[in-house]
């Protein structure tokens, strides 16, 4: 039965279809930490990122290839160029970090206005909700003046990196959404 | 390059490679597709990689472009995919800034990757990392350097010397696991299994560590004694090259500190016996550079025998770098290793003829003037057998033994005509021989008369135009000096008969010459006809040539007095300019604005060379190219000398001993420097530069060294300042001096000119200027350096704002302005009568009881008297307890020549030096005498 569902499955979608998916948000979100939870479903010690992590998993039955690019300011700029081709944008907030929430609504405003993203599914992960200091996920969506978006499927899910909550909630409503839009 | 030569380089390059757009097109293409072709991937790099390797570059958007495309790679598992990537980024780390963004990725393959893509992933982190990303890589480089795998280790310690120029104190904190690394013994992980892929380990990475370490603490000599201590006992180091290193180690122990010899004397002789011919070879090299008085006879003797015994052995690279060190022996010492002759002899014949070559020239430098005309027999057998390039390092062999052996110019002038005449060989080879010969007349004036009559005989079949032209510039410019100038005179004139227009235009100038012979007025006027006749010749330069040399002629004649010089100068000039100096004043000229042109360049300011003092060069050059041949035995035997200064600066261990072209340099440099200097401009021209001493030891906090310049009526003393500390900048340097006649009135200091702040690792200089009469003035100057230290933020590396820092002093080396400083060297042909000749005379007896060497009194006198050495009397002999120098110069001032004979004996109670001066001057006589020693 499964192996009958999964081979439908792949005839729909094409054998070899993968879906880019792209974590972004400022340093220190607790970008990459999402990116090893869902690979491998343990909380790593990281290093502030370099640069990216890219990393390919398989998230029921949909192999997805997960790109999570640094966040400091010196490496923003950089973020445009892996834009192409992408399906959905994972954007991660420190929802302890009231101070820069203007910021980060900056950088992810400036980022949906770029042209490859016209079609690109978004999620907002109010994260660290573990932290009694965190806003809740509609106060972040306040800060973040999500309810401008137009033309475009987005989510805002409240999630806590190191304990999971919230992170495959929203991830199934990304695929759920990705997966609608492009059959 | 010539254009057959440049045509070539084009040819071998177009056609092979792929196109550059097309790989570029691709390559985006591809790289951006999604899934991954990874072995399509894979070839469209490796033909990018064969561009870049081949010089090609790519526009800095393209080059990003095309790194962020690689970037994407990282997706993809595939080893050997990530392989390719690594070396793409490693290349392209040099055009773009962006790889930065590669970091995080690489990171991780250096700690989660494949044992077989770990070495490349470190080795490209190298390249991505800068001073502030460094630190968060420690870690990673840390446990690679102590990994068992002999791969993984050896990337960590190689990519370390790379990092160490962009954040040293990284490197710094892993110097344990490095020194770990050392003695550790890694193996390849499935050596005694299945797989035979992986080779047998070598133990490579010892080298590597010890290559490391050698760089974190060469300046720590206590750690370096260690270092050789711990990994010399024992059988610890397996790695053949490591043992080498080790004994490079030494070797820059030595360099520093000869007296440390003794110590490691049972060391040094371990090595020989050795159970790597190139753990003997470098021992062997190390050894036999050493200066004289530290090296026993006995040791010395068995480094020979080693080398000896390596001449026979069967590897072909061991028998010719043996060959090589007794080479370069056997141009200071070669009686010390006459030994070696018989198997030299054999060598002669070996089948690989760079040996064979070298083994003659080692040859030709131990012969003494009794086998001489024996050798030069076996030489011309042997020299038609080999290529020309070789035949080159012999002919420079024999050029050498001419300088060496004036009184056997016969046979050797005989050699040289004859592979003159013979037909085979190209333009360099016969370049050289003709090369030699100009030596040989030049510095051997009885051989004159012959070597020109052969060269006028050799240029009637004379294929090269370059060397025609030479030969008939020489002859022009010696033959009016001969005996029978008109000998000449037709073999010039049979070249405008018979050559192109090239020659004909040289044989013009050289005929021209002949007409300023005195007292043979019938050739001054077939000179006239001659070349009258040639004023129709069918080349303008041809002809002007013979008009302008005609005109100049006609006002010689005419003899009226200013007018009538300056043609003859024209015609033979009789100084030559310093072309180093002529070539910056005139690229000034060119560069300064519109308006300098108002006004003909002024040659006066250039420096001016008359014949004597070119040739005083000449043969310096040379001599001093004898050291440059041996590296450090040149070296450590100039201790006292300039040589020195050059190699402090750039701190190196084995750079060859400065040559007078640097000299030449150096001086033209101080001379801009000094015009530059407002203060400075109204002292006038500057008269003579000494060269530069140190006064401070390498090590020092503050490296310090002085040069004097004199003027007319002024000295200044310039003093170059280095801040070696780290952490530290020094504000308001200046160096105060007292003399040491304190009573003395010849010299008024005027002025100094301290420098505002200079920073670590910075050298400028600052001035002290002395008002002094016109005549030859001595003195002492004690030095004190006075400055502020200003603490450094590690942050911004400014001083502390608000820190007012701390004023000090710091006593350097007294400065000696001596006789020696009035005088520059120059040369006579015939020494003797001109020492006899000479009217004012003095003698001086010296008792030396510090335990030195013949040669260290020689180069001393050198120094002190800043005279050219001549009749080969630089070099003292270490088979005897005597030695005679001979020196010539002559006074800066007024031109006053200075001939000096030393003799020397060394003795059990030190050496006696017994000098004979001889002077046109009076008082420059009792000067020289007075600070001989
Ligand atoms: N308490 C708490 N800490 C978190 C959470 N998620 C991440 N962190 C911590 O936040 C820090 C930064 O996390 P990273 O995942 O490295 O942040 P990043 O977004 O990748 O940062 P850059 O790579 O610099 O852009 C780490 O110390 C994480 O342990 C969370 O949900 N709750
Ligand atoms: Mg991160």
């Amino acid at each position: 039965m499964g192996n009958f569902f999964s081979s439908m499955f792949d005839r729909l979608w094409g054998v070899n279809r993968e879906m880019r998916i792209l974590i972004l948000g400022l340093d220190g979100a607790g970008k990459t930490t999402i990116l090893y939870r869902l690979q491998i479903g343990e909380v790593v010690t990281t290093k502030p990122t370099i640069g990216f992590n890219v990393e390919t998993l398989v998230y029921k039955n949909l192999k997805l290839n997960v790109w999570d690019l640094g966040g400091q300011t010196s490496i923003r700029p950089y973020w445009r160029c892996y834009y192409s081709n992408t399906a959905a944008v994972i954007f991660v907030v420190d929802s302890t970090d009231r101070d820069r929430m203007p910021t980060a609504a900056h950088e992810l405003h400036l980022m949906l206005r770029e042209d490859e993203l016209q079609d690109a599914a978004l999620l907002v992960f109010a994260n660290k909700q573990d932290q009694p200091a965190a806003l809740s996920a509609s106060e972040v969506s306040r800060e973040l003046n999500l309810v401008e978006l137009k033309d475009r499927s987005w989510s805002i899910v409240a999630s806590s990196a190191t304990n999971g909550d919230g992170i495959s909630e929203g991830l199934d409503w990304l695929i759920d959404v990705v997966r609608e839009e492009q059959m | 390059m010539s254009t057959h030569t440049y045509k070539k380089f084009e040819e071998a390059d177009s056609g092979i490679l792929p196109d550059k757009m097309t790989i570029y097109q691709d390559c985006l293409n591809a790289f951006n597709e999604s899934p991954v072709n990874a072995k399509r991937c894979r070839l469209l790099i490796s033909r990018l990689l064969q561009l870049l390797a081949q010089g090609q570059t790519f526009p800095r958007t393209e080059a990003t472009a095309l790194f962020f495309a690689i970037s994407k790679l990282f997706q993809h598992p595939n080893d050997s995919l990530r392989q390719a990537v690594y070396l793409a980024i490693k290349e392209l780390s040099a055009v773009s800034d962006d790889v930065l963004m590669a970091t995080s990725s690489i990171m991780k393959d250096v700690q989660n990757g494949s044992d077989m893509i770990k070495p490349n992933a470190i080795r490209s982190l190298t390249r991505v990392l800068d001073e502030s990303t460094a630190f968060s890589a420690e870690r990673l480089f840390k446990s690679a350097v102590v990994s068992k795998h002999p791969s993984i280790s050896s990337a960590a310690l190689v990519s370390s010397y790379h990092l160490l120029p962009v954040a040293e104190s990284t490197v710094k904190r892993y110097a344990n696991e490095t020194q770990e690394a050392v003695s550790d013994l890694k193996t390849y992980p499935y050596q005694s299994g299945t797989s035979e892929h992986y080779p047998n380990s070598t133990y490579i990475a010892q080298y590597h560590a010890l290559g490391l370490l050698y760089l974190l603490r060469k300046h720590d000599k206590v750690a370096l004694m260690k270092l050789v201590q711990q990994f010399s006992a024992g059988n610890l180091l397996k790695n053949q090259l490591a043992q080498v290193q080790l004994v490079k180690l030494v070797g820059s122990l030595l360099q520093k500190d000869p007296q440390l010899v003794t110590q490691f004397t049972p060391l040094l002789l371990s090595w020989l016996s050795n159970k790597y011919e190139s753990v003997q070879l470098e021992d062997a090299k190390l050894i036999t550079s050493l200066p004289d008085r530290f090296v026993s006879p006995e040791i010395f003797a068995s480094a020979v025998q080693t080398l000896q015994g390596l001449l026979t052995v069967p590897r072909v690279t061991t028998r010719f770098a043996a060959v090589r060190v007794l080479n370069r022996i056997s141009m200071v010492a070669p009686e010390k290793i006459v030994v070696c002759n018989p198997e030299l002899e054999s060598l002669i014949n070996d089948s690989n003829r760079n040996v064979s070559t070298y083994a003659i020239t080692s040859l030709l430098k131990t012969g003494t003037s009794n086998n001489i005309a024996s050798l030069i027999k076996t030489i011309t057998n042997f020299i038609h057998e080999i290529s020309d390039d070789f035949k080159i390092i012999i002919i420079d062999a024999v050029r050498t033994m001419a300088l060496k052996f004036p009184e056997e110019w016969k046979s050797i002038l005989n050699f040289l005509i004859n592979v003159l005449k013979q037909g085979e060989g190209g333009f360099e080879f016969k370049n050289s021989i003709v090369e030699a010969l100009f030596d040989l007349v030049q510095f051997v004036p009885q051989s004159r008369e012959l070597a020109f009559e052969n060269l006028c005989d050799f240029i009637e079949d004379c294929e090269y135009n370059e060397i025609l032209v030479r030969i008939l510039h020489i002859l022009g410019k010696e033959g009016p000096s001969m005996k029978i100038p008109s000998l000449y005179v037709r073999h010039i004139y049979n070249r405008v008969v018979l050559e192109n227009s090239i020659v004909r235009s040289a044989a013009v100038v050289a005929l021209s010459k002949f007409a300023l012979v005195k007292n043979d007025p019938t050739l001054v006027e077939s000179i006239e006809i001659l070349l009258r006749r040639i004023s129709n010749d069918a080349d303008d330069e041809v002809r002007d040539r013979a008009t302008i040399s005609l005109e100049f002629i006609e006002s010689i004649k005419s003899k009226e007095g200013a007018s009538s010089s300056a043609a003859e100068d024209l015609l033979q000039s009789k100084y030559s300019y310093d072309l180093v100096s002529l070539e910056s004043k005139l690229s000034q000229y060119m560069s300064a604005k519109q308006e300098s042109f108002k006004a003909p360049f002024d040659s006066s300011s250039v420096h001016r060379y008359t014949e004597d003092e070119r040739k005083a060069i000449d043969l310096k050059r040379k001599q001093e190219q004898l050291f440059s041949a041996l590296p450090s035995a040149g070296k450590s035997k100039r201790a006292a000398s300039s040589s020195q200064d050059a190699e402090k600066r750039n701190g190196s261990y084995a750079g060859p001993a400065s040559n007078e072209v640097d000299q030449d340099l150096q001086s033209t440099k101080f001379v801009e420097e000094l015009e530059s200097i407002e203060e400075l401009k109204s002292l006038g021209p500057i008269i003579n530069t000494s060269k530069e001493v140190p006064l401070t030891e390498t090590e020092a906090e503050f490296v310090v060294s002085g040069v004097k310049h004199l003027f007319k009526n002024h000295v200044v003393l310039q003093f170059h300042i280095t801040n070696t500390l780290t952490d530290v900048a020094l504000d308001n340097v200046s160096v105060g001096c007292t003399m040491e006649q304190e009573d003395s009135t010849a010299l008024q200091e005027t002025s100094t000119i301290p420098v505002d702040r200079i920073m670590p690792s910075e050298t400028f200089a600052c001035y002290v200027v002395y008002e002094k009469s016109e005549e030859v003035v001595t003195e002492g100057f004690l030095n004190t350096l006075y400055f502020t230290t200003r603490e450094l933020d590690a942050t911004t590396h400014e001083p502390f704002a608000g820190d007012e820092g701390f004023q000090d002093e710091y006593e350097i080396d007294s400065l000696f302005l001596t006789a020696g400083d009035y005088i520059k060297g120059s040369f006579v042909g015939n020494f003797s009568a001109c020492f006899d000749e000479l009217p004012h005379s003095e003698v001086a007896v010296y008792n030396i009881k510090e335990n030195i060497s013949l040669q260290e009194v020689v180069d001393k006198l050198v120094v002190n008297t800043s005279c050219l050495t001549l009749d080969n009397t630089q070099f003292a002999p270490t088979d005897s307890n005597s030695h005679t120098l001979k020196l010539f110069g002559k006074s800066v001032l007024n031109g006053a020549r200075v001939a000096l004979v030393v003799r020397m004996i060394k003795s059990s109670k030190g050496i006696a030096l017994k000098g004979e001066i001889r002077s046109d001057d009076a008082n420059l006589c009792n000067d020289v005498v007075d600070g001989l020693i």
